[in-house]
């Protein structure tokens, strides 16, 4: 029977310590995280140095690796300090950079040997050529634009033996990243230093002006329509195949700023995606659970972005936004009591007697159950938790584990 | 020496340009050069090359797109008749580009033209390191910044002080796709623009080409006022961009610059002349269109 040894690795993002843990402990290969400078996401949760060493040391525990991503376009002064920076990341262990502006590239090159660089989809990548050349500036690993369809792929695999990263999910620029400035405009607010305002999302009017000040719109459409330019979010749990078989090494899920919820699910659902295709890849199918499941987090509709051809009106927010189910993130399993069939749980959301929820756990095990009899730390009978992060414990009817997360429908 | 470089959008203009006093014509081909106001046959390439090495000027050619693997395969030809053409720059703006120049011994001196990206003294020597002659600087940046960069820079800059900005390019046909969400036509051969949801005064030009759909700034640059400061920190390569003004208004308003550099060159520049072609300035430019200093006059801190 054929195996596939040489499986991709599962990137995913990690905001917090936490975060970073969920993603191991739900099947990633490696995350990346921020630090405090350099990167794109001000907001998203940064890590300390401190933090930054107890994250590495988790995931190698899984074999696992940490990517720091510092991909801010830099202006004068935003470079300073940046070379302490990276000797620090490689004295922690971080296993690579992920950077685009050739400043910060040359820095860590100069100050931090010894530590890999990924360049960024910020820096926009589309050929192979490109790839080699900063495959000759001793980067380890290209990320992709995401605008690369999947025959440019396996041609870019072709050309060159430089690592390569592609996204598989998560939400796009609909700008060639890097390559949009709408917020600094706008805003005031620099997309490519950590500010990006999303304008491209909101609704413009469109016109043509034969005169002056005269504004004629264009706006068309029943009910009428405003101009927008807002992509929906990319999902390729349906092509894991084409990304396997044509070299791809690294599979990205975008959101940092994401939650646990997001970053568990997600990551559990490729993890057996790709480690049933790599298992037996002459019987393997697509399994519809996994796309379902990738619903049950999913802000936007969700499409292949350019990977099959370029993406239409069809791959953008217009119109009525179809109803997608939310679901709440109520709680994640501490501990399980065989015996009792009592599980013990730290409250998220909340939730109580009489809700109809769902556990989900690393190995994408399932648990569907309505709630019967919950008490509180001391054991008091309870009808509902809900205090933020209250421990609780509830009657389950089949086992469950601990990193096991509960969710129910909003 | 300052240096006026404009951009071209007919044989005959580019010539008006030559016998106006521009420096250097900025031209090209759309399946490799970004946001042009014509994209020029080879042949047209060579004849507006050949005169204006007959007028000791220069031709710049814009080689400056976000290439595809197809646009890799069909380059090298094009970089060879350049180079045959012998156009004395090309800008660039993606590294596979500069690492095919190196691959097949093509000398072309390359101007590096990473837009939005070029933001930094740091990053622009990181270039000249791998044989940049010259950059071209990001619209995003203000005077302080510049005044930094200036010091620290070891080629030539370029900073547009005339013309549109553009602030976003998307690979998607993203007018197309209203139009075919609403079912609709999509204007043909119109300047079309979208305004802000709060700021409904605004116009920012879309449009669309093979290379995706372009947004531009809602104010078109004009540094003519902030000459004297751009002299007094170094910078001296001044790009004007015609993809929005046409025919013989760009050439007039070249030639006000040529007479700006001219003032200059000269030590006759005054507060007087710069107001009498700032006014001049106003009078060619396109009614519909605004103008201003765009990030010049910003400070530093005021965009995080």
């Amino acid at each position: 029977m054929r195996v596939i040894t040489k499986k991709p690795e599962v990137l995913a993002p990690a905001g917090t310590l936490e975060k970073l843990k969920t993603a191991m402990i739900y099947g990633a290969d490696a995350v990346y995280i921020g630090g405090n400078q350099y990167g794109l996401r001000s907001r998203a949760g940064n890590f300390t140095y401190d933090e930054m060493r107890e994250g590495v040391l988790f995931a190698e525990k899984y074999n696992g690796k940490v990517y720091v991503a510092a991909n801010m376009v830099t202006h004068e002064g935003d470079a300073d300090g940046a070379g302490e920076f990276f000797k620090t990341l490689r004295d922690i262990g971080i296993h690579a950079v992920i950077v685009s502006d050739p400043a910060l590239i040359e820095i860590c090159a100069m100050e931090a040997p010894g530590l890999p660089i990924h360049l960024s989809t910020q820096a926009s990548a589309t050929n192979y050529e490109t790839l080699n050349f900063w495959k000759e500036e001793g980067l380890e690993r290209v990320v992709l634009a995401r605008e690369v369809g999947m025959d440019e792929i396996k041609e870019i695999r072709q050309h060159t033996d430089v690592e390569i990263e592609a996204f598989i999910h998560g939400a796009m620029c609909i700008s060639y990243s890097g390559r949009c400035t709408l917020s600094n405009h706008m805003s005031n607010r620099d997309a490519n230093r950590g500010g990006c305002s999303q304008s491209c999302r909101w609704k413009y009017d469109l016109f043509e002006m034969e005169q002056p000040n005269v504004h004629n719109s264009l706006l068309e459409g029943e009910p009428i329509e405003d101009f927008s330019m807002s992509a929906v979010d990319m999902s390729m749990i349906r092509h894991i195949p084409d990304l396997v078989d044509n070299g791809v090494d690294s599979l990205k899920i975008e959101g940092r700023m994401k939650s646990i919820h997001y970053v568990s699910t997600v990551s559990n659902v490729y993890r057996q995606a790709i480690d049933a295709y790599c298992a037996d890849p002459d019987h393997y199918e697509f399994k519809q659970e996994w796309e379902d499941e990738l619903w049950k987090v999913a802000q936007r509709e969700l499409a292949p972005g350019f990977y099959y051809g370029m993406p239409t009106e069809n791959e953008q927010l217009f119109g009525e936004r179809r109803k997608i189910p939310a679901y709440h993130f109520i709680g994640q399993v501490l501990e399980y009591d065989k015996e009792s069939g009592i599980a013990t749980i730290e409250q998220r959301n909340n939730f109580g007697v009489g809700d109809k929820i769902e556990f989900y756990g690393p190995g994408f095990t399932h648990v569907y159950q309505t709630v019967e009899s919950m008490w509180d730390k001391d054991g008091n009978p309870i009808e509902r938790a809900p205090k933020a992060m209250m421990i609780v414990k509830m009657k389950v009817n089949a086992p469950v584990k601990p990193h096991d997360m509960m969710r129910k429908l909003k | 020496m300052i240096e006026i470089i404009a951009t071209a959008e007919s044989v005959k203009q580019a010539k008006a340009l030559v016998m106006a006093g521009v420096d250097t014509l900025y031209i090209g081909n759309e399946e490799f050069g970004l946001r042009l106001p014509t994209s020029f046959s080879h042949a047209e390439i060579k004849e507006i090359t050949t005169f204006a090495h007959q007028h000791n000027r220069r031709v710049y050619v814009a080689v400056n797109g976000i290439m595809h693997n197809d646009q890799i395969t069909g380059i090298v030809p094009y970089l060879e008749f350049l180079q045959k053409a012998r156009v004395d720059a090309i800008t660039i703006g993606d590294p596979g580009v500069i690492h095919l120049l190196k691959k097949n011994h093509i000398d072309l001196p390359y101007i590096y033209d990473g837009q939005t990206l070029v933001t930094s003294a740091k990053h622009i020597n990181f270039w000249k390191k791998r044989g940049a002659q010259g950059a071209v600087l990001a619209r995003e940046l203000t005077y302080e910044e510049l005044k930094e960069i200036a010091k620290q820079v070891t080629v030539p800059v370029e900073v547009l002080v005339y013309g549109a900005t553009c602030i976003h390019h998307s690979k998607r046909p993203l007018v197309e796709n209203y139009y075919n969400f609403v079912e609709g036509n999509k204007p043909i051969n119109k300047d079309i623009y979208v305004s802000e949801p709060k700021k409904p005064e605004t116009h920012y030009s879309i449009y669309e080409d093979a290379n995706g759909t372009h947004v531009f700034a809602t104010d078109d640059i004009n540094l003519m006022p902030h000459l004297g400061k751009l002299v007094e920190i170094g910078l001296r390569q001044w790009k004007l961009d015609g993809i929005f003004t046409r025919g013989d208004n760009f050439v007039e308003i070249a030639s006000l610059f040529v007479e700006a550099k001219q003032g200059f060159q000269a030590g006759t520049w005054s507060q007087e002349l710069q107001n009498k072609l700032n006014e001049q300035l106003l009078s060619y430019h396109p009614k519909e269109r605004t103008l201003n200093e765009g990030f010049f006059l910003k400070d530093p801190n005021e965009v995080q």
